[in-house]
């Protein structure tokens, strides 16, 4: 199966997305939920979610607290606040306005 | 506000930086757990499944860093580890650290103290409302009261009215009386006078500063609208303290002050000083009461009393030089009005030329007005350039400390570079330990500071403390780390830089080469040498001064300053008149008590006795052709006077019993007057006329004393006259009692006899003459004590600087001067080389010393007494003790090169 790199600059976007869907996730669960959602085809090196999680925890985008996984163990699940919301919008207008152009732009060859 | 929010996130995660880091663990290790079960699930082997989940997380070690650094907290990471690192560094040669912390400390410690006093006396702005826009008439520096035509820097009361009137550039007007009233007075019910220092202000005084009352009110404007009605007082915040213990009853406490009770009105705010630098007054009493206060004073509807000094606060927008103008215009309206209305302005032609040449000088007074400014910013700005000399030649010393260091530790540099560390990292490294080794001087240095602090109060203070706040503020602390952050980059960037500029290879075989190079250092040479060079400035200034002192120490005074107890009976506040006939017996009383006393010779009255101000102006001498030109200094005396001061008469006689009120008026003059004012035959029995009166020719001289110093050591012989108390009315303070035996009984026996004799006469200012004599050349030894312990600071500093680069020299030349002594070389010939080395550094210092010594000398030409600036014996002195102190130095690693043992030096590497 042919994996794609996800766009530069999109990692927020689908964290934030994928938060908003699911409501409470742990990381390993928002990185699978990307890569099921997209029927394998994005591919996140899934290390890069923690230091975009740090710092969507300093913005206020994201908050976390510890509880138990299914398996019994300890993980930080993280939820969507409002300004996470706000800057969910705001990415998803901006992704579609670039999205739109550059379809636009292979269209009219 | 959502920044605040996020920088408080970041600090939280700071403050809890192990828990997030054990966190963030924790929850990549979950991770790979996870995907690795789950490929396990999918069919693949454990191994390999694990192998796919890290693959898949990619590196751990690169995303923690990377998730660390979202916190932005990296650079203070690394800076503690720098600084962590820097004092481990210190710790490992110690006194290499503790040289460098004092020499630090006293440096920046030093700077600090000094300029804690120039922002005390020169710079800080008075507490009060918007302080820019005030000035004042005048240069602010003048007291005293004149009765001259048109005086430009004291004023009248009535002035001052119409100046509040007239002009068009103030919005508000307010005056002071020019001297404060210190009096003895007595708070409420209490029977014990204290001494209080009066501020008479006009009712505008407040309100133009701005200055609201703690407690009650300030004095207002209708306490100044009629004379002599309206006996309230607003006290100081400090006097509150002292005298009363911050009683909150204090608004229904009263003064009795000479005999009028005056309520307290009001608590004057903390900060609040009044507006005459290094004089707090404890009172304020408004204007109108000005003839109630002892010494009572009058002026209030006087035009020719000119006493007071006027300020204003420029309205929003005006000039400087647009208030200038219409002062100037309104003051030649007022005296031209006044003009033709004898006797405060007779219309003359005299008085017509005089009144067009005057004109007002407006000062602004951010910063307050002060006599004690004019007194002490030149010693100050000397100190501060003395203090940053010291403070250069401790970080050329530092400088060098840290070059050797760095030359030694070129190895621990070279492996780092090696490994990868970029050439700014480890600059950076460097710096951050200079900056850690300035700071902990630096905080050292306020330490010292604070105790230099009071140590200089008490050298500037006279015979009372100087009411100057010294303490240190915001502003101060700023300032020492201004020239904390200068020193470390003064002394931390050279050292650095050519650390980290070497060849790689050299340094990593720890070769011959680069110590070699080293051990010629030029730059460490360059520092010593400006070293000795600001060395031998500071030491020839020091013994500049010194001489200065010597020199006033041995100025003939003309009295005999020993053995003579002064004080000060304040008659004005025991409620006497100033022409109360009671006080000639009164004083004559306690003069012939005091004189019977054992262990007392001769004791007399005196209006001065040295260093006390003057009264002076014009004499009349028939025949002689300048009269207007002369200023005689007056002084009012007992009979016994100059025998309690041993001056010697040379002609005639003192004044004695037959000297009386009514009879023929007597008076003594010097020596210089009998000179210069009747050159013919003898002057005894010659008339002269005192003053205005001009024509008047009614004073006879009975005798000429020797010429005496009166005003200060440094002063020529001015003319100066006696005049008896009996036919002199006005207060005298001063008593000078020859004494032999112990100070202490005698001092306490004349006070007990005074007060036996009227218990209620205050007395104050108990001080010995000689010790009066020493106060009045206060600025002068303050700048010899402390130029000469700089100097010997500096040279200490230098001859370390010496001793630690020769002895560094020696150390990188083990090797050599072991082959040279192989090769038959004598010890005396290697102690020689190394000697000849210092004196050649320290001789080049000297000889770029000499032209600056001179060049600076000039500039304290006012401060010196009895010698030149280029005085040559002094700058000999300086130079051989410059000279010794670096053989002294040197000394020690020349003995140790010349020890080296051959074999050991051979098999050093």
């Amino acid at each position: 199966m042919n994996r794609d790199e996800i766009p530069p600059g999109t990692l927020y976007l689908l964290i934030l997305k994928t938060l908003a869907r699911q409501g409470e996730l742990h990381g390993y669960e928002i990185a699978d939920s990307i890569q099921r959602t997209s029927d394998d085809v994005l591919q996140v090196e899934e290390g890069s979610l923690y230091p975009a999680l740090q710092r969507m925890l300093i913005k206020g985008w994201v908050t976390a607290k510890w509880g138990t996984t299914a398996g019994n163990r300890r993980a930080r699940y993280y939820r969507l606040t409002e300004g996470g919301r706000k800057q969910l919008a705001l990415e998803v207008s901006q992704f579609e306005r670039v999205v739109g152009a550059i379809a636009r732009v292979i269209q009219t060859a | 506000m959502d920044w605040l929010k996020q920088l408080g996130r970041r600090i939280g995660m700071l403050l809890h930086r192990r828990q997030f880091r054990a966190d963030l663990e924790q929850e990549m290790q979950l991770h790979v757990d996870l995907r690795q079960k789950q490929q396990g699930e999918l069919g693949m082997p454990q191994d390999e499944a694990g192998f796919a989940a890290r693959r898949r997380f990619g590196n751990p070690t690169l995303i923690k860093e990377k998730s660390q650094m979202t916190w932005g907290w990296s650079w203070l990471e690394s800076l503690a580890q720098d600084v962590l690192y820097g004092v481990r560094a210190m710790l490992r040669s110690p006194g290499l650290t503790i040289v460098a912390l004092l020499s630090l400390a006293l440096g920046i410690g030093a700077n600090t103290a000094i300029f804690t006093f120039m922002d005390a006396v020169m710079l800080r702005s008075l507490p009060v409302k918007d302080p820019s826009k005030l000035v004042v008439l005048g240069s602010g520096e003048a007291d005293g009261i004149t009765d001259a035509f048109a005086a430009t820097d004291l004023y009248s009361y009535p002035f001052y009215r119409q100046m509040q009137q007239r002009n068009q550039v103030f919005s508000d007007v307010a005056a002071i009386f020019s001297m404060t009233n210190d009096v003895h007075g007595f708070v409420s019910e209490r029977s014990e006078a204290e001494p209080m220092k009066i501020q008479l202000v006009s009712g505008t005084y407040f309100q133009l500063l701005g200055v609201h009352a703690l407690m009650g009110r300030t004095i207002a404007e209708n306490d100044d609208n009629s004379e002599g009605n309206h006996p309230v007082a607003v006290v100081s915040y400090a006097w509150w303290t002292r005298s009363l213990a911050r009683d909150p009853g204090v608004l229904n406490q009263n003064l009795r002050i000479g005999s009028t009770a005056f309520s307290i009105v009001g608590v004057a705010p903390p900060e609040f000083f009044g507006t005459k630098v290094g004089e707090s007054p404890d009172i304020w009493i408004p204007l109108s009461m000005v003839q109630a206060v002892p010494p009572h004073w009058s002026g209030y509807k006087d035009n020719s009393y000119e006493s007071l000094l006027i300020m204003g606060r420029l309205n929003p927008g005006t000039s400087v030089e647009q208030a200038s103008t219409n002062v100037n215009l309104v003051f030649q309206q007022i005296y031209r009005q006044l003009l033709g209305t004898s006797p405060d302005g007779p219309d003359t032609q005299k008085n017509r030329e005089l009144l067009a040449k005057r004109h007002i000088q407006i000062t602004p007074m951010a910063t307050g007005i002060s006599d004690l400014r004019s007194e002490l910013s030149a010693p100050l700005k000397l100190l501060m350039i003395v203090v940053a000399l010291v403070l250069l030649i401790a970080c050329a010393n530092i400088a060098n400390l840290l070059l050797a260091r760095s030359t030694a530790r070129a190895r621990e540099l070279a492996v780092r570079q090696a490994l990868g560390a970029g050439r700014m990292r480890i600059v950076r490294q460097l710096l951050t330990e200079s900056l850690t080794l300035a700071l902990a001087g630096g905080a050292l240095g306020i330490a010292f500071a604070a105790v230099a602090n009071r140590l200089l109060l008490r050298m500037v203070s006279g015979a009372e403390t100087l009411p100057l706040d010294v303490s240190l503020n915001t502003n101060l602390l700023l300032f020492t780390l201004g020239v904390t952050l200068f020193t470390a980059a003064l002394f931390g960037t050279i050292p650095a830089l050519r650390a980290t500029r070497l060849q790689l290879t050299d340094s990593l075989k720890d070769g011959r080469g680069a110590s070699g190079n080293a051990a010629k250092s030029p730059l460490a040479r360059a520092l010593v040498i400006s070293q000795v060079a600001f060395s031998l400035v500071l030491l020839v200034g020091a013994g500049l001064f010194l001489r200065t002192i010597v020199n006033l120490n041995n100025v003939e005074t003309g009295f005999n300053k020993q053995n003579v107890l002064v004080l000060q009976a304040d008659e004005s506040s025991a409620g006497y008149k100033e022409d109360d006939p009671r006080l000639i017996p009164l004083r004559q009383q306690i003069e012939q008590r005091l004189s019977a006393l054992p262990g007392v010779s001769a004791a007399s009255y005196s209006a001065f006795t040295f260093n006390e101000g003057s009264w002076n102006g014009t004499i009349y001498v028939q025949g002689y052709d300048n009269n207007k030109d002369v200023d005689v200094n007056h002084n009012v005396i007992g009979n016994d006077y100059f025998r309690a001061m041993q001056i010697p008469l040379l002609a005639g006689r003192g004044f004695g019993p037959q000297d009386t009120a009514t009879s023929p008026k007597v008076a003594v003059i010097s020596e210089h007057m009998a000179r210069t004012l009747f050159p013919a035959g003898s002057p005894i029995g010659r008339h002269y006329g005192n003053g205005g009166q001009q024509h008047a020719n009614d004073i006879e001289v009975i005798g000429v004393a020797k010429d005496v110093k009166f005003q200060d050591l440094a002063e020529s012989a001015t003319p100066l006259d006696y005049y008896p108390y009996t036919q002199t009315p006005g207060y005298i303070h001063d008593l000078d009692v020859r004494y032999t035996g112990d100070l202490g009984s005698i001092s306490s026996a004349v006070q007990k006899t005074i007060h036996s004799i009227d218990r209620n006469l205050p007395i104050n200012h108990v001080i010995t003459l000689d010790e009066q004599v020493t106060l009045s050349t206060r600025s002068s030894i303050l700048i010899a004590q402390l130029s000469t312990f700089f100097g010997l600071l500096a040279v200490f500093l230098s001859s370390i600087g010496i001793y630690g680069l020769m002895s560094y020299v020696v150390s990188r030349r083990t090797n050599e001067i072991g082959i040279r002594m192989a090769l038959g070389a004598d010890r005396s010939v290697i102690r020689w080389q190394v000697m000849r080395e210092i004196v050649l550094l320290v001789g080049v210092g000297i000889a770029i010393g000499i032209p600056v010594t001179l060049a600076s000398a000039r500039l304290v030409t006012s401060m010196l007494f009895g010698l030149h600036g280029t005085d040559p014996l002094n700058l000999l002195e300086a130079i051989s003790l410059l000279l010794s102190v670096a053989a002294l130095a040197g000394y020690l690693p020349a003995r140790q090169a010349s020890r080296v043992d051959p074999m050991v030096a051979l098999r050093y590497e």
